[in-house]
């Protein structure tokens, strides 16, 4: 098992610098294939009507004039080793792991991430509770109650749940509970270390309709899962074995019928760590998402590159962690 | 300077006797007697003071929907942030705190006067108030005004804001003080500083308008030993009313009372409340919601409410009242490029000019509440010598001429019509819909245009301020707003229209005109020292560049703001288009 | 009286068929596994309510834009310029616009919807083929190989899994100007669009293939047809995807909602198709950015419900396929 777990973690390493290739290569080989030269990308990062000299000076310390290679090999060894940077009148050291610094208001990216990420990890994982708690029992009740008007009830709102963008459920939620009914107003981010119950009280509803999306995937499947495993042999033989029903559905069935659904929750969660942008934009919260969004708008590169790597990092990771539960939750699969 | 301090007085005079009516806690209009407030009603703000009064406390909050680009006074070019700056910055001079045209004035505020001027126009000298104090107690010198001039020369590190200084000194290639070698650093030849109280300006051309560059907040002094170079925008060091108390980038800014202000140096400012803060990165809806709920003081952009917020207001008479609907400076057009063909024959311009439906295009921008006036004019109302004219009927036949417009195509030889390309901003819905309505007009004389979507912050990097790109890609119609860097004709048209302004990229010139009367003009506001005879070049440049036909304007652009009813001495400063951020207080 | 074995045909077998045969006159065909669930699937009530809508929606996307009129045209007289908004109730619902008009420019939903649905579908319908394509080709490889082809396939997928789509696909449609590769305008955005939705999904299709190729190859009657002498292609094209089409056609009609829905969320973060060209995300942002939902709901209301449906549409006719598709089921 540990060595597995090592073997991937040097996958991991591997798979990030191919992210990052690939994304260092997209936004400096493209524009340049367009035709655009370096001198018109510096001119996006200076102020109105500038002189060609500020250009320039703009252009040779965001390193524009610099072959593909030597900016990447830059960005690399700063995310390694660390940079210095020149911020004026004297020159700053940032530690690694450095993902630079942002071209348009030349602080470091990674504590301006570090900030926002709280926000994030709070949709993320409140969301996460509640549609896997609610998701997986609501499976289970309907599995057992196939057939009946709650199973059909519950798949019929599950099946709307899927099938709903998340930025039209945000926008009525937030048109009726924050704005025409104010159950939930100024809906804004507070930290949680600043006053937890405002904390709560400000995601219930981000949570709810980020929850309402997914928890409808986990109902269906682990309806689905558990409508396979309830037929096996093994829950006949623990029938008759005298066990209560609870361990029976609880311990054999549902364990069994996991597998897919914690393949899935793993995958969503690395997902959303990395920045629920559509739910962070519809309630405008300032998270990685919202990070994101406005990095890409203003293109400033340094920050993009770091939103995207940390986002995949919370990706691979999350994928290592469900292989791992995997051995835990199914003791057939072995490392 | 007497007359500054007899007007101080009288100021104060009738604001005190408004004092106990304000603070006594009553609702509703402000003590209307006084001369100087006027009772809050819809658009009161636009022409006196709403709620003028000396009384101090209260936390003031300002909602912005997007961040600032930056808080270092030498490294900004946002309207709001220069009309913010004097909260916490005193440049050598400003723009007056009043309300109406009064408030288009420049008047020394770090200076004691105007700067006099040499004979043969190159040199300009300041001097600067003796004692004017940072935050923390050091007195503020002529050295450190030239210090303020010289780090914005490193564009490394400052890339935001204007470049005027290097381009009207005599010294444009000083690399800035954190490659300079002199002793000092003070190697900035173009600016000397013959005592602590004198800055003196060489000049490389006479520039009669120099007054307003130096009101330009990058004249704001700062101290060598704290220049902490990009980091300074996290706490530059004040000379305003307040100071910086903490700052989380793109989140959070808490400003407090500067104790070492005095309001006698700094008449244009005032220091009336306990706290400010700036919430950044907040919805646009949420701010209007929150200022009608009097949760937050101020929306900070400026730029007015948005369409949800505009019909309650509009249609709530208690709303309405603590609504203005002001003329925010900008001017909303479509370039129409003179050197792609068959663009580049006049006619050929004038027909669109003709063919354009003026009311779809204000109705695409909000209408005339929101959007504002239909434009005949590049100059919009409150440019200094702003002259009304209307050469292709935009007041008189809005919805468009038809004839004169297929007339105008035969006489450029396109009887039935060409082809073309418009340009926008793709993530601006109001250009959005108004290149629609454009092609929509165009088509009707038989003017065939194909939309092309640009986003806006490569716009003009990238796409259609490159001329090659403009020619390659047939660009001949291109969407485009602008408000003045200062009131008067050459702040408006010098990068619009002058032909020494046609860059390889970032141009603003998009039309490529380069015609030798507005050349000509454009270079007398340099030489000519009467500032009525200036003035009156705005109109005559105004007049040829219609003429050529290379800008269709669309709306004079207004805005509907609201007033928090518990602010005071609220006004919109005119230069700024919005309420003038500097005086505000609470009740 | 006659013999007991007169009563039986002498000439016919002992077979029960033929006996029915006997009986009705006719002989009975063995069925095919598509009639079996062809029969099946004609029984789930819901889901052919779904594929009926889904035919509807292909009707409406294709026939449509010739029977409606011009979404592209301003009505300047039905809005209220002051309040940015249609003049009249619900959205300006009249009989010349039976879904009102837009806030800002006054043309007509109905219009824009039924040409929205073109594209939104057109872009869906063609990045699912893409991954589909994609999915086959190296899933199928990928589990039928093994060695080191399923290791570096099964790798990179690990590795378009890793990127964050959402965060990609904005970026990259951000970078590429308005004419490359010798397209341009909304050609190039649809191309762009259909090869990142597609290209970056690949992956989810790629690993259901490459599992079910893994545990197809085990069975029986590819041994069977190895031991007679059958080489890869052959296995592959004749034993192998046949047995695959069940699951390629389950979650290609599964995928179609899926990149509606991505499709959606492009447009509505700004990446969209130029205007004034209509999609349904696309009008979904507008009614959003601003705040126009809040003077005028039906803006927002009629391309979300457009969205809805359509989606709601496919998952149901996917699941009563996949419930069809599988014998085990019932």
């Amino acid at each position: 098992m540990i060595t597995f777990i090592i073997r991937r973690l040097i996958a991991t390493v591997f798979l990030l610098v191919v992210v990052s290739m690939i994304t260092f290569a997209i936004f400096f080989l493209v524009p340049r294939l367009a035709g655009q030269n370096s001198y018109q990308l510096a001119t996006q990062y200076v102020g109105r009507n500038p002189t060609p000299a500020a250009v320039h000076d703009v252009e040779a310390k965001l390193g524009f004039n610099d072959p593909f290679y030597v900016q990447y090999g830059r960005f690399l060894k700063a995310i390694v080793f660390g940079a210095h940077y020149n911020n004026g009148p004297s020159s700053t050291y940032c530690p690694p792991p450095c993902f630079g610094y942002s071209f348009r208001t030349s602080q470091p990216v990674w504590p301006q991430m570090m900030s926002d990420a709280p926000v994030t990890l709070s949709i993320a994982a409140g969301a996460a509770v509640l549609w896997l708690v609610g998701g997986v029992s609501i499976g289970v009740l309907s599995a057992l109650r196939k057939g009946s008007v709650f199973d059909r009830f519950s798949m019929g709102t599950a099946l709307a749940g899927v099938s709903l963008p998340i930025f039209f459920t945000g926008l009525i939620a937030l048109e009726l509970f924050s704005y025409k009914w104010p159950i939930f107003p100024n809906v804004q981010f507070v930290p949680l270390t600043q006053n937890p119950l405002l904390w709560a009280r400000n995601l219930v509803l981000p949570w709810i309709v980020l929850a309402f999306l997914y928890a409808a995937l986990y109902a269906r499947l682990t309806r689905a899962g558990m409508l396979e495993t309830m037929g096996e042999d093994y829950i006949r033989t623990a029938r008759a074995k005298g066990l209560p029903e609870r361990t029976v559905i609880v311990k054999h069935g549902l364990r069994a019928a996991l597998t897919p659904i914690v393949t899935i929750f793993g995958m969503d969660l690395g997902l959303l760590l990395g920045g629920a942008i559509l739910t962070e934009v519809t309630f405008s919260m300032q998270g990685l998402g919202n990070f994101t969004i406005q990095a890409i708008n203003n293109q400033d590169l340094p920050e993009i590159m770091g939103v995207t790597l940390l986002a995949a990092f919370f990706i691979v990771i999350a994928n290592l962690v469900v292989d791992v539960l995997y051995a835990v939750v199914d003791p057939r699969v072995r490392y | 300077m007497r007359e500054r301090k007899r007007l101080g007085l009288a100021a104060f005079a009738a604001a005190g006797t408004l004092l106990l009516a304000a603070c006594g806690g009553s609702s509703g209009s402000s003590g209307g007697t006084a001369s100087q407030g006027t009772t809050a009603t819809y658009g009161a703000a636009i022409t006196g003071v709403v709620n003028p009064s000396t009384h101090k406390g209260g936390t003031l909050t300002f909602g912005d929907s997007s961040t600032p680009d930056s808080t270092d006074p030498g490294n900004t070019y946002y309207a709001f942030m220069w009309n913010f700056t004097r909260l916490y910055t005193m440049p050598l001079m400003t723009y007056k705190s009043c309300p109406g045209s009064c408030g288009l004035q420049v008047v020394p505020d770090l200076a004691t006067a105007p700067g006099q001027v040499s004979a043969d126009g190159l040199t300009w000298t300041y001097h600067i108030q003796p004692n004017v104090k940072y935050e923390d107690g050091t007195t503020v010198t002529s050295q450190d005004v030239k210090y303020a001039v010289e780090r914005t020369y490193d564009r490394s590190v400052f890339p935001l804001g204007p470049s005027y200084f290097p381009l009207l000194l005599q010294d444009p290639t000083y690399p800035g003080p954190y490659k300079d070698k002199t002793a000092g650093k003070m190697g900035l030849t173009s600016v000397t500083t013959p005592d602590s109280t004198t800055v003196v300006f060489h000049l490389a051309k006479p520039f009669a308008d120099f007054n307003y560059v130096v009101a330009i907040p990058q004249t704001a002094p700062v101290p060598q030993s704290k220049d902490t170079g990009a980091n300074y925008q996290l706490h530059p060091m004040s000379t305003g009313p307040y100071k910086f108390q903490s700052y989380q980038l793109n989140k959070t800014l808490t400003m407090v009372p500067n104790t070492n202000w005095s309001a006698a140096s700094d008449p244009n400012a005032k220091q009336l409340v306990n706290k400010i803060v700036v919430n950044m990165n907040v919805n646009a809806n949420d701010i209007d919601n929150r200022l009608m709920a009097n949760d937050l003081g101020v929306d900070m952009p400026g730029t007015g409410v948005q369409a949800a917020a505009r019909a309650k207001i509009l249609a709530s008479p208690t709303l309405k009242q603590q609504a203005d609907n002001p003329i925010s400076g900008f001017l909303w057009f479509f370039y129409i490029n003179s050197v792609v063909p068959p663009l580049n024959n006049v006619a050929c311009r004038q027909a669109v000019e003709y063919a354009a439906n003026k009311v779809n295009l204000q109705t695409a921008y909000g209408g005339p509440i929101a959007g504002g006036a239909i434009g005949s004019t590049v100059a919009p109302p409150t440019l200094l010598g702003y002259k009304s004219f209307d050469l292709y009927e935009a007041t008189t036949q809005p919805t468009g001429d038809v004839t004169k417009a297929k007339a105008a195509l035969t006489a450029c030889g396109h009887p039935s019509g060409f082809s073309t390309n418009i340009a926008y901003r793709s993530d601006r819905p109001k250009e959005v819909a108004a290149a629609t309505a454009l092609q929509q007009a165009l088509s009707q004389v038989g003017i065939k245009t194909q939309l092309h979507g640009y986003p806006a912050s490569t716009y003009y990097g990238n796409f259609a301020g490159v001329p090659r790109y403009v020619h390659s890609h047939d660009l001949g119609l291109a969407t485009g707003g602008w408000a003045p860097d200062w009131p008067d004709g050459y702040g408006f048209f010098q990068y619009l229209t002058a032909g020494n302004s046609i860059s390889p990229a970032g141009n603003t010139n998009i039309g490529e005109l380069n015609d030798p009367v507005v050349n000509g003009l454009l270079a007398k506001f340099g030489t000519t020292t009467d500032a009525a005879t200036r003035n009156s070049y705005t109109a005559q440049i105004d007049m040829q560049v219609m003429k050529d036909a290379v800008m269709l304007p669309e709306v004079y652009a207004k805005s509907l703001l609201y007033r928090n009813p518990n602010l005071t001495n609220v006004y919109v400063q005119q230069y700024f288009g919005m309420y003038n951020y500097a005086v505000l207080g609470l009740k | 009286m006659a013999a007991p074995l007169d009563v039986f045909p002498p000439s016919a077998d002992a077979t029960p068929d033929s006996v029915l045969g006997g009986v009705s006159g006719k002989a009975i065909e063995g069925r095919s596994l598509g009639q079996i669930a062809w029969m099946r699937l004609r029984r789930e009530k819901v889901a052919m309510t779904g594929g009926i809508i889904i035919a509807v929606l292909i009707v409406v996307a294709i026939v449509g834009p010739f029977l409606v009129q011009n979404p592209d045209v301003y009505h300047a007289d039905l809005i209220n310029a002051t309040f940015s908004r249609p003049n009249g109730a619900f959205g300006g619902i009249s009989l010349a616009h039976p879904l009102g008009v837009e806030p800002l420019t006054g043309r007509d939903m109905l219009s824009r919807i039924v040409n929205g649905a073109r594209y939104s579908l057109l872009i869906a319908v063609l990045a699912t083929a893409l991954s589909v394509c994609l999915g086959i080709f190296f899933g199928v490889i990928s589990g039928f190989f093994g060695g080191w082809a399923d290791s570096v396939i099964a790798r990179s997928m690990d590795v378009f899994l890793a990127f964050p789509l959402l965060v990609f696909a904005i970026a990259l449609i951000g970078v590429i100007p308005t004419k490359a590769f010798g397209l341009s305008g909304n050609s190039l955005r649809i191309a762009l669009l259909v090869f990142v939705i597609g290209f970056f999904n690949w992956p989810y299709m790629g690993r259901i293939i490459r599992g079910q190729t893994l545990s197809l190859r085990e069975r029986e009657f590819v041994d069977a047809a190895r031991s007679l002498g059958a080489r890869g292609p052959y296995i592959l094209t004749r034993e192998l995807l046949p047995n695959l089409v069940a699951p390629i056609l389950v979650y290609s009609t599964l995928l179609i909602p899926t990149n509606i829905l991505f499709e959606a969320a492009l447009s509505y973060l700004g990446v969209g198709l130029y205007p004034p060209t209509p999609t349904w995300g696309g009008m979904l942002s507008e009614a959003v950015s601003n705040g126009f939902y809040s003077v005028d709901p039906e803006f927002m209301l009629v391309p979300g419900l457009a969205i809805f449906i359509a989606v709601l549409a496919f998952n149901l006719f996917g699941d009563g396929l996949r419930d069809a598709l599988d014998p085990k089921s019932r």
